[in-house]
């Protein structure tokens, strides 16, 4: 197995290091309680355990699971296509019944699981999937997403586990008129890398690919997502907060690339990550490169921390340090969390920051 | 009620407060004059426990108990509210969700019932509308794009809510119209009671006519020089630091 190192510039805040021996590790095969970690939500619920659907513990709801034995050329989709065990594939066309959002629960219970899945949308349908990840070990999974004309993708990625690596590659294609939607809050995993290419290839497409990363400890925690704007009046949105604390490692990259005829482009880019401790690390790296010249590019990157004139504000009010340092930290991380179109998802993904804040109370 | 004695402050090393000494009764209502740079932020700082304003001598009591041994929420707890000369802005934090934090928290630290969010909405409400702040804008985030006078109002109406035992007004008179500095007059006067004081920093006579104080003190280079009763305030306004601390 090979995977890039941090001599690579696009993979140089991962720390891939600890991979080979997560998955020299015996699984656990404790059964999971998974009852928390369902959204009250209608529609069909599928359980993954080491990468495999485990059909007792599911509601299919007449949905196909079926292994996946291609996954985009990457170091990370390599693996998963070699090693998969099984994935889902979602094909949805307009005119198929309503099946409501999709959720996922993947399982990792030690050692390392592989996980390759695809997503196809016909021209005008559309789809909402939310996938948790939990337990520990390694989980790789990768997933191929086609979206045809006017098509629209709706997707969150919660990683909550205890520890381990989680490793994640996207690849999607949005036609014209098509939306391709993702956040995701990562915060269990002692390492993570959560990487997204997106690419708009017809007129008028639409991505957005947000995320909160939650570190702490010695968490290693990285995000790299890239938009290629190549057809003419597409928009774009990227927008990450990530937190560090104690000796944790919290890095973001977004790129944007527009084509020379990617004209009336307009894409956002915002990331900003806080250092909760002077002993954290947050890395923030915007990218442009922009070919077209009628285009309308905002990005922003910053690190900082919280505002002391702010925090003396609340405690004089009577919230203790602890309080208003949460409190203030929850609302930096809502201007990507309260983008999450779902509400029930976006309370859900909120509850989940939350915790994590709360957590260190 | 609030007892100041020979109090001793420095700020990045520099020694700001000088043996400043003052005494506000129970019902009463202090001002603190003097010229900028004096220490009056500093002084409510202080009072306050900000982070970096370290005591380096003398004593602070509120009713008895020892104020600068808590740290600064607690301080709130115990009934010390400061009102500040530049009140800060949090994106992202709405004026709702700070208070009723705010409230809760305080009476956390008493002992006491948590305001349901039932009775919190009523409770500012009325304030809210006494104050002359909508409630659109309480949903705003803090203070975040409000007007000098707005956010002086806002202060108010946190005070009010809040109900402190001593509050300390730093220049909350500073940037109103005619009109809000009656409506924030009005407030601090409501708030006039035998079990509350007020200390409030000015730098106008004008704020006086409205709340009438008991005392008038003089505050320059890190200590009282003179007290007096209203009339000092007039003294100063016509004669002007220099000459009047002399
Ligand atoms: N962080 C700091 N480091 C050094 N000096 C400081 C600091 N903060 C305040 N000072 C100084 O302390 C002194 C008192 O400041 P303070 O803000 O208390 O004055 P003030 O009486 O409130 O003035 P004003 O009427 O202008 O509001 C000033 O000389 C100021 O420059
Ligand atoms: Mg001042």
């Amino acid at each position: 197995m090979s995977l890039p190192t941090r001599k690579t510039e696009d993979w140089r805040w991962s720390d891939l290091s600890g991979l080979d021996a997560l998955a020299a590790q015996p699984a656990n095969d404790a059964a999971p309680d998974l009852a928390h970690y369902w959204l009250d939500l209608d529609g069909p619920r599928l359980v993954f355990v080491d990468g495999r659907f485990v059909e007792s513990l599911s509601d299919r709801r007449g949905l196909a699971v079926t292994a996946v034995r291609s996954a985009p050329r990457h170091p990370l989709g390599d693996i998963a296509a070699a090693k998969a065990t099984s994935g889902l594939w979602l094909t949805r066309s307009a005119n198929a019944a309503a099946i409501g959002p999709v959720q996922i629960v993947h399982v990792a219970s030690g050692g390392a699981s592989h996980l390759a899945s695809r997503i196809e949308l016909a021209a005008g349908a559309h789809a909402e999937i939310i996938e948790t990840h939990v337990g520990a070990g390694w989980s790789n999974v990768t997933c191929t997403v086609a979206l045809a004309e006017g098509a629209r993708l709706m997707r969150t990625t919660r990683v909550l586990k205890d520890g381990g690596a989680h490793t994640d590659f996207t690849l999607a294609t949005v036609a014209g008129a098509a939306s391709y939607t993702s956040a995701a809050l990562v915060a269990g995993a002692d390492s993570a890398r959560i990487e997204a290419r997106v690419r708009l290839q017809g007129t008028g497409a639409f991505a957005e690919a947000d995320g909160v990363l939650l570190a702490r400890g010695t968490q290693t925690l990285d995000a790299f997502t890239l938009v290629d704007h190549a057809a003419p009046g597409g928009t774009s949105h990227q927008v990450w907060r990530s937190v560090a604390d104690d000796l944790a490692t919290a890095s973001v990259a977004g790129r944007v690339s527009v084509a020379r005829d990617a004209q009336k482009t307009d894409a956002v880019q915002s990331l900003k990550a806080l250092l909760l401790a002077r002993t954290a690390t947050a890395n923030a790296k915007p990218e442009l490169e922009i070919w077209a010249d009628d285009v309308k590019c905002a990005h922003g990157a910053t690190v900082g921390e919280l505002n002391r004139d702010a925090l003396f504000y609340l405690q004089s009010r009577g919230v203790d340090p602890a309080g208003a340092k949460a409190l203030l930290t929850r609302a930096f991380l809502g201007d990507a969390l309260d983008r999450i179109g779902d509400e029930v998802v976006r309370d859900a993904v909120t509850a989940d920051a939350v915790a994590w804040l709360e957590a260190a109370r | 009620m609030l007892e100041i004695t020979d109090l001793h402050a420095t700020v990045d090393g520099k020694a700001i407060l000088n043996g400043l000494t003052l005494s506000v009764g129970a019902g009463q209502v202090h001002a603190i004059m003097g010229p900028n740079g004096a220490g009056k932020s500093t002084l409510s700082y202080v009072l306050a426990g900000r982070a970096g304003y370290e005591v380096t001598g003398g004593s602070v009591t509120l009713d008895g108990r020892d104020l600068l041994a808590l740290p600064a929420h607690e301080r709130a707890a115990a009934g010390l509210f400061l009102g500040l000369q530049y009140p800060v802005e949090i994106p992202g934090v709405s004026n709702l969700l700070f208070l009723r934090t705010a409230l809760n928290a305080q009476r956390k630290l008493r002992g006491e019932a948590e305001a349901s969010g039932a009775e919190f909405m009523k409770l500012i409400k009325v304030e809210a509308e006494g104050l002359g702040l909508s409630m659109d804008m309480l949903k705003r985030p803090v203070n975040v794009g409000f007007s000098g006078g707005e956010k002086k109002r806002n202060e108010m109406v946190q005070m009010a809510v809040l109900r402190p035992r001593v509050a300390v007004l730093d220049e909350t008179d500073s940037g109103l119209d005619i009109d809000a500095l009656r409506v924030v007059a009005d407030g601090i006067n409501r708030m006039r009671a035998p079990d509350r004081a007020t200390l409030l920093i000015t730098h106008y006579q004008r704020v006086l006519d409205y709340v009438v104080p008991d005392r008038v003190h003089v505050l320059v280079a890190g200590r009282i020089e003179r007290s007096g009763g209203p009339e000092l305030a007039h003294q100063l306004e016509r004669e002007g630091y220099v000459r009047v601390a002399a």
